[in-house]
């Protein structure tokens, strides 16, 4: 190596501040240098990662992260819309719209209803519904139950379906119809279809198998590209031991709120901020190259602790607008992250046949390989994808909010060992 | 993922006479199929492994062609009985022409 490993990469920066105690205040600790114009990610932003299939839709009549007033105002409580004269219910339509995944997931994704859709794979989020119709309710409340369940309960996890456009009026109609005829318990032939007796899923692989995770096989490249020369000629080991070394628990204590560009910074896009400042080279968030780098900064610290810092001014600012946001409704579908990842709402629960985890045990295993879609996904894509999961627009993955989301999951997790890079389906 | 072709296995560093041991194989490699077209309509040309072979001291131990219908990143895991020790000698040939080779040596006690 050309420079060796002369210097601790602060301390030419340390000296300038010595030098210049007598007339500006001395700093606590040099600054690591960081490239701090423009985004950390493609720019503009396009949602070409997700693929058509979730390119196309249109949210942004509904609010995202960063713009939570677009959404249609809450309905006032016990103002019931009248039931449109002049359809008559189906029960069959009813049942194929209970069932049908393309109006925002289904009403099987939340709730067992009889054999509808063959009972494949129901959750239960919400409760069975198998009886409904044995239980004197009139089509005026399923109406309203179904078309907009906060007349009657504002905190409800359950979407809109009418006044977010999702049904149409006489769909809801519909289903009213379908759920009348729901009288009797329904009898799944396999234990696996049932909710409350399908088995939690068990990740046993070991991600850090190569012939198990092609995570692993990205992540070998880093090696060497800690050695590759950027544009400046410099590379990571003109300044750093060996990340081995260097970085035995540094991602553990990642993210950090970052004065300098008033937001935290997660592993990733301190990766391409940090590399941009030093070597040169452009390593965008959710590259190849940031994604190798980023996953191996974790690989050398993984069995560390998360113990991220929670205390100074910009970090509490963040973790508190995090709370804030961790309860806001987001989307078409009008999920909050509480309604998904909270133990007393959707944690712990199924939607479909997904497992509904919650918001700590999840994050000290990303980067991970979803074997679903062939693809890396560092947390910043995972959070990504839930907006667009709950059909709301996503943001860059630079967003300050997703900042401030990281931050406070990792004090969620605090204490648990990096595990990374690891294989999810 | 799979842009960079590189050959993987796992053998036991050792056995004892006789015990058969499972052996774990891997090609990270695209094993283009010939049969997609690109967003031109052309034709994507054929690339794939289409072989592979282990042998255990010049003895064959398992060998297979491969064809086009294989999806990317051939996995094969056999087992083989060990009566010495020895050297496990793996190859895969790609359509290009390219052979990679590995080879894994196993202590018999």
């Amino acid at each position: 190596m050309m420079f060796g490993r002369m210097l601790a990469l602060g301390a030419p920066l340390a000296a300038l501040g010595l030098l210049m105690a007598p007339w500006s205040e001395t700093r606590a600790a040099p600054e690591v240098p960081l490239y701090t114009e423009g985004s950390a990610a493609q720019s503009p932003w396009e949602r070409s990662i997700y693929g058509a299939r979730w390119g196309d839709r249109d949210s942004s009549a509904f609010n995202t992260l960063d713009n939570t007033n677009a959404s249609p105002e809450l309905p006032p409580i016990g103002e019931l819309r009248p039931v449109p004269a002049g359809i008559a219910g189906d029960p069959e339509k009813g049942k194929e719209l209970a069932a049908n995944r393309r109006k925002g997931g289904s009403c099987l994704a939340c709730h067992v209803m009889g054999p509808a859709g063959n009972a494949d794979l129901p959750g239960n989020v919400g409760p069975d519904l198998s009886e409904i119709g044995t239980f004197g309710h009139d089509d005026s409340y399923l109406y309203n139950y179904v078309y907009d369940p906060r007349v009657f309960n504002p905190e409800t996890s359950m979407p809109p379906w009418g006044a977010h456009g999702i049904l149409t009026e006489e769909e809801v109609v519909h289903i009213v119809a379908f759920m009348k005829t729901l009288t009797s318990p329904v009898e799944f032939s396999d234990p696996r279809d049932d909710p409350e007796t399908r088995p939690v899923p068990v990740e046993d692989r070991d991600g850090q198998d190569p012939l198990v995770n092609p995570a692993i096989w990205t992540m070998e490249t880093a090696l060497d590209l800690y050695e590759e020369a950027g544009p400046t000629g410099k590379s990571c080991a003109s300044c750093h031991s060996p990340a081995e070394e260097d970085f035995s628990t540094w991602a553990a204590s990642m993210p950090v709120w970052e004065p300098r560009l008033d937001k935290v910074l997660g592993v990733e896009e301190f990766v391409y901020r940090h590399a941009r400042a030093t070597t040169g080279a452009e390593w965008l968030m959710q590259s190849e190259e940031n994604l190798a780098m980023a996953m191996y900064l974790r690989f050398v610290a993984n069995g560390t602790p998360i113990d991220v810092d929670t205390e100074s001014e910009g970090a509490k600012a963040a973790i508190a607008r995090a709370e804030t946001l961790y309860h806001t409704k987001l989307g078409q579908l009008n999920f909050s992250c509480a309604d998904c990842h909270e133990d007393s709402k959707g944690a712990n629960k199924w939607v479909r046949g997904q497992w509904l985890g919650e918001s700590r045990g999840q994050l000290p295993h990303f980067p991970v390989y979803r074997t679903s879609r062939s693809e890396i996904w560092d947390i910043r894509k995972r959070l990504q994808w839930c907006n667009v999961a709950i059909w709301a627009d996503e943001l860059a993955p630079d967003a300050k909010v997703y900042g401030d989301l990281e931050l406070w999951l990792s004090s969620k997790n605090e204490g648990l060992p990096l595990n990374a890079p690891n294989i999810r389906h | 993922m799979a842009k960079r072709v590189k050959p993987r296995v796992k053998v036991p560093k050792s056995a004892s006479a006789g015990e058969v041991v499972t052996i774990k194989t891997l090609i990270s490699h695209p094993m283009e199929s010939g049969q997609r077209k690109d967003k031109d309509g052309n034709l994507i040309p054929r690339r794939i492994i289409n072989s592979f072979k282990c042998e255990f001291n010049g003895q064959p131990v398992f060998s297979c062609d491969i064809d086009p219908a294989i999806s990317a990143n051939p996995y094969f895991e056999f087992s083989a009985r060990v009566g010495e020790s020895g050297t496990f000698k793996f190859t895969w040939v790609d359509d290009d022409g390219t052979v990679y080779e590995l080879e894994e040596p196993i202590a018999v006690n």
